[in-house]
């Protein structure tokens, strides 16, 4: 039981990780290869506020709001730039927060991590236990899913989606391309943020080295493999991979093999990546109306 | 003052490495037109493969050694063009670019996979560099400076006297037109990837030479050249060449002033400088 709630919860918190980045890469057409830093950001400040006997609601507003204003931040000189160029951008980034985390000693303590982060106390309700914390991110993975919802279903989502599928023609009808653009970002960066809270406080004990691009690569894939630009495609795409993840790391393997383990569980996700790119880029889920799926639809 | 100078000399040592990766990805984003985040990788296995030749039970010496390791990475180059970026000549940006991360993480764990993450290096004994004017120079670093001489030297040749140079330049130009005046582009494609390929492998063996080998090295790299490329103009082949030296000079100079723990940083820095202070330089060179 008390596997299937672990299992339950990161999943929750994947969900929530995915339907940020499906806002940037699925629907408004952001490269954004850096997103485990926003998620790193917010672990990292909720976690060092509590830590400091900041009460949860206040290092938890802290921490979306750092993770918003780093989004915005950053989004400033990057997203004038085109697709591939953003997606270095992002990917360079993603990768000097870690840096950050690691270098600055005296703030996060480095390589060796945060240690004993407390659960979180909301309205003085403590979330201790497993089925506690589960019903914790289940309401936050619902409001999550909620508010993306209505803000994609808007005249804002829309046009989102139209600077997506032809950033001049948006240009041309007078939306300013660059502003919608940060603000999705920022949105992103701020769920990404509560994510990364709910699983620091979760997982208790937080080091650098937890916010690598493996992370990034994984929520890609969720996005990906369940159907980017679709309202449940990240759920799917998060329940899969994280039933795989999470299941191998219960498998009682000898410790020798434990070294191979790794890096061949990160192969079949790289590799998943690029059959799916392949084979079936538009995921498990197709998106409604997208001009692409039509088309091959009706075979024009 | 001996001390800026040797930092002077290390900065462009380092250049010469991160130019030949620069050019590399240049080249491939002239002729096809994206960014390949698996370019890193190409130079984490161009020094992965000289390790495996020159450890037990292959052995060989590294003179013999680093001419197969560089027709290894070369069959690598080729091969994810083959097998993942041709069935997407067709496809969008994005799923292009996502499968180029892709490929780019499974190569890295790949590596991970048979040597482990640890730091490694090629076992030669630390020598003492021989010192002019208060500055040391050691052999490897000689060697370093003799083979990029050498490669941008070749490569000039090649792109301009030779006609595979020339019609490399115009499939660069535009696709359909080298094809409409008969240009074999197919053939220019996988040539482009040759040249990036040996481009990546050589600057990976040279960087492990000078410093050390780790599967993460091709991440950082990338950036870097990335970075090199975005300051030289995409695209443009000798703008990358000083891209590269500006970005290892930068990052020499920079750690005088800043902690060594952020070196790697100090090209992502450029980068965004570059973009917030003169966003129009790139938007002339995308054309």
């Amino acid at each position: 039981m008390d596997l299937f709630l672990h299992l339950c919860i990161m999943i929750l918190i994947y969900i929530i990780f995915a339907l940020s980045l499906n806002l940037e890469v699925g629907y408004t057409g952001l490269f954004n290869f850096g997103h485990v830093a926003f998620f790193g950001i917010g672990a990292y400040a909720s976690a060092l506020l509590t830590l400091h006997h900041v009460p949860f609601e206040l290092s938890l507003l802290i921490a979306l709001a750092m993770a918003g204003s780093w989004g915005f931040l950053l989004s400033l000189p990057s997203l004038r730039l085109r697709g591939d160029y953003f997606g270095i951008a992002t990917l360079g980034f993603g990768e000097i927060i870690r840096m950050i985390f690691q270098n600055e000693v005296w703030l996060t303590k480095g390589p060796m991590g945060l240690p004993g982060i407390s659960k979180p106390i909301l309205f003085s309700y403590r979330f201790a236990t497993l089925p506690q914390y589960f019903l914790l991110a289940l309401g936050f993975a619902i409001i999550t899913f909620l508010i993306l919802r209505i803000i994609l279903r808007s005249p804002f989502g829309r046009v989102l989606r139209a600077i997506r599928e032809d950033e001049v023609a948006t240009e041309a009808l007078g939306k300013n391309v660059f502003r919608f653009r940060i603000k999705s970002f920022v949105i992103g960066s701020f769920f990404a943020g509560l994510a990364g809270t709910l699983w620091g406080h979760y997982i208790t004990f937080i080091s650098p080295g937890d916010f690598t691009l493996l992370e990034t690569i994984l929520v890609l894939l969720i996005i990906v493999l369940g159907g980017k630009g679709t309202e449940w495609g990240p759920v799917i795409g998060a329940v899969l991979l994280i039933f795989f993840q999470e299941s191998l790391r219960f498998l009682r393997l000898p410790a020798e093999y434990t070294r191979y383990l790794a890096p061949l569980q990160q192969m079949i996700f790289g590799g998943l990546l690029v059959l799916l790119m392949i084979f079936r880029p538009e995921g498990i889920i197709k998106e409604k109306g997208k001009v692409e799926n039509v088309r091959s639809e009706t075979g024009q | 003052m001996e001390f800026l100078l040797q930092s002077i000399l290390n900065g462009i040592l380092a250049g010469c490495i991160y130019a030949l990766f620069a050019m590399g990805l240049t080249l491939i984003y002239g002729v096809l037109n994206f960014v390949n985040f698996a370019h890193g990788e190409l130079i984490m296995w161009g020094a992965y493969f000289l390790y495996l030749l020159m450890e037990k039970p292959i052995g060989l010496p590294l003179f013999l050694a680093f001419i197969p390791a560089l027709f290894f990475t070369m069959i690598l180059g080729l091969g994810t063009d083959r097998f993942i970026f041709k069935p997407l000549r067709q496809a969008n940006r994005l799923t292009l670019l996502i499968a180029s991360l892709g490929l780019s993480f499974l190569l890295r764990n790949g590596a991970q996979f048979f040597w482990g993450a640890e730091i490694r290096t090629y076992g030669f004994e630390i020598k003492r560099g021989m010192r002019f004017w208060g500055v040391s120079i050691t052999s490897n670093q000689v060697a370093i400076i003799i083979a990029s001489v050498i490669c941008i030297a070749l490569l000039y040749l090649l792109f301009y006297k030779s006609r595979l140079g020339k019609s490399m330049r115009a499939v660069s130009d535009s696709l359909e037109l080298a094809r409409v005046v008969g240009i074999n582009s197919r053939r220019t494609i996988q040539f482009t990837w040759v040249i990036a390929s040996i481009l990546a492998g050589l600057g990976g063996i040279l960087l492990a030479l000078d410093t050390n080998l780790q599967p993460g090295m091709g991440l950082i790299n990338l950036v870097k050249a990335f970075a090199a490329t975005l300051l030289g103009g995409v695209g443009n082949l000798w703008g990358a060449l000083l891209g590269g030296i500006v970005i290892g000079l930068a990052e020499n100079l920079g750690v005088l002033v800043i902690s060594p723990g952020y070196k790697d940083a100090i090209a992502f820095g450029i980068m965004v400088l570059m973009l917030l202070v003169k966003p129009s330089v790139l938007f002339r060179n995308q054309e």
